[in-house]
């Protein structure tokens, strides 16, 4: 019989978080304040953050004790298994290892309460009532809601509409731990209303759900705002994921190759990642891989890289090459593509050649999370499936290049809430396709009436 | 405005939501603007570049390609000031 399972005890629990930012090989700039153009300093984020909150924001501490109170509930589901994929290992017949953590276990199903306990506890020991948060399908608002029931707060969640109404389970999910959720745009707040004043049916975005939450935090009594990613307490919060998985790895007496992680706004790739990044800052040869969504496989017939955006976000994505392509970009993505949703501290550690960012395109991520629910069984959520495809896309590189790897990544979900996704993807509706000029005309004549400024 | 909801017939999973979402939603994610991440979501089905410089005027359409990206920290301090001045 092999062995699956990498459990340590509830007594073996990491006790510190990791801090990264006291690694970094060069110093990040700050933010400057878009008022005075000076450093921002704690009290510019008082009105949304508790003190304690803001203090860890800036800290450049190695080591953050872990709160008892924090501990005593990540035992409800920490420390999470260590898992080897045996089957996966065996469908892909290449050879490499694959470890991964299970980060489905806990009581929403993913990573997110890692960061969403922390930061109700200290909202909690701050004097903070209320908490207030915005979420798009609802992973990060159904953590909270978890994590404010758990220390007695209040916990309000703007939802996205289209997402509120496409996507009820985590709705419900946030109602039966006692948040309110609210579709945004809402008619709660003046930002919300000036929406609704102009586009009725407006579906929402997240930036309209983030305006709203923090007016309401800003102009509600003893209320604060919660954001479950790219922030830098954020990562350090789930950098508890890597420390446990480095005393899983120690009791295998086996080292990873390469660690991968999917990023979305970066808090589970770095909370795998960064006790990582800290080894190889230090010398270890180790291999730091970060999968992003794209949609471009007729672009590049492969993993597409690209730069995340430099730290004072002025200039644009630049591609950077593509593999078995010479990709030549368009004017359009050398100049004109500037989205910046990641964590600076990641997009800092992929400009210091540190992280190697790839990203994959959906069809292949859903390909890689189908592969992996008929042989390990369980059912990824849709963004654990870019690591997926990552993972097999490394498997398959070990086998060209005819060397053993040791892959370990963060199963960072179950997507046992998003099964629509796989059905319109099993039903092909999320199939790449080139669209006809009759469909682009019928696509136009749909949004004739797209307002003009 | 009335969203078209099946422009066409197909849904790219959103990685700002995570969920799935038409062409007609990111048209209009920001506002009269379209969403930052549309050339990268929809570039394998459609010219994007043509279809938006056909769709928006060139006013929307230079502003939608001069857009940039914030830290998070300056967005969040942005909305910071645009709550308390509702105060």
């Amino acid at each position: 019989m092999e062995q699956v399972k990498v459990i340590l005890q509830d007594r073996e629990i990491p006790k510190k978080w990791y801090n990264v930012m006291a690694d970094l090989p060069t110093p990040m700039k700050p933010p400057l304040h878009p008022g005075t153009g000076q450093p921002v300093i704690p009290n510019d984020l008082a009105a949304i953050f508790p003190m304690n909150i803001i203090e860890q924001e800036a800290s450049s501490k190695r080591w953050i004790k872990i709160p008892d109170e924090v501990l005593q509930k990540y035992l409800l589901w920490r420390p999470s298994p260590l898992n080897r994929a045996y089957n996966c290992e065996k469908l892909l017949n290449c050879p490499v290892k694959i470890y991964y953590k299970h980060e489905g276990v806990s009581p929403a199903g993913s990573h997110k309460p890692n960061a969403a306990v922390p930061m109700a506890y200290y909202n909690k020991m701050a004097g903070t009532k209320r908490i207030t948060t915005e979420t798009g399908a609802g992973q990060w608002g159904s953590a909270l809601s978890m994590a404010c029931q758990m220390f007695g707060l209040i916990c309000r969640v703007y939802m996205v509409k289209i997402s509120y109404e496409q996507k009820p389970y985590r709705r419900i999910m946030m109602n039966t731990w006692g948040a309110e959720c609210i579709p945004s745009p809402s008619n709660l707040t003046q930002a919300g209303r000036n929406v609704l004043a102009e586009h009725p049916d407006s579906p929402g975005s997240l930036g309209i759900a983030i305006s709203e939450a923090i007016e309401d935090a800003v102009t509600s009594k003893d209320t604060k705002y919660a954001l479950g990613s790219v922030l830098n307490h954020v990562l350090l919060y789930q950098s508890i994921i890597g420390l446990e998985a480095q005393k899983q790895m120690q009791k295998l007496g086996v080292y990873p190759d390469v660690v991968m992680g999917c990023c979305g706004g970066g808090s589970n790739f770095a909370g795998l990642a960064s006790p990582f990044v800290c080894d190889k800052v230090h010398g270890k040869n180790v291999k730091i891989v970060g999968a992003e969504p794209t949609s471009c496989p007729s672009m590049t017939k492969g993993p597409f890289a690209y730069d995340f955006g430099d730290l004072a976000k002025t200039t644009p994505l630049l591609p950077m090459y593509t593999l078995g392509h010479d990709y030549v970009p368009a004017p359009i993505h050398a100049g004109g593509l500037r989205y910046h949703g990641m964590a600076p501290i990641v997009s800092h550690l992929v400009r210091e050649k540190i992280i190697e960012p790839r990203a994959y395109d959906q069809l292949k991520t859903f390909d890689a999370g189908v592969k992996w629910a008929r042989s390990e069984g369980f059912i990824p959520a849709p963004e654990t499936n870019h690591v997926l495809a990552a993972v097999v896309d490394e498997a398959m590189r070990a086998k060209q290049e005819g060397k053993e790897k040791v892959i370990l990544f963060n199963w960072s979900g179950h997507g046992l809430v998003d099964l629509a996704a796989y059905d319109a993807y099993l039903a092909g509706k999320l199939q790449v396709y080139e669209l006809p000029d009759e469909e682009i005309e019928r696509a136009l004549n749909a949004i004739k009436d797209f307002p003009k400024p | 405005m009335e969203i078209e909801h099946d422009i066409t017939g197909k849904l790219i999973r959103c990685p700002k939501l995570g969920d799935e979402m038409t062409l007609s939603y990111c048209l209009q994610e920001s506002g009269d603007l379209p969403c930052a991440r549309i050339m990268r979501c929809w570039v394998s089905c459609i010219d994007v570049e043509s279809f938006l410089k056909e769709k928006l005027t060139p006013e929307q359409w230079e502003k939608f390609k001069n857009t940039q990206s914030k830290n998070k920290v300056v967005s969040l301090i942005e909305l910071i000031e645009a709550a308390k001045s509702k105060k």
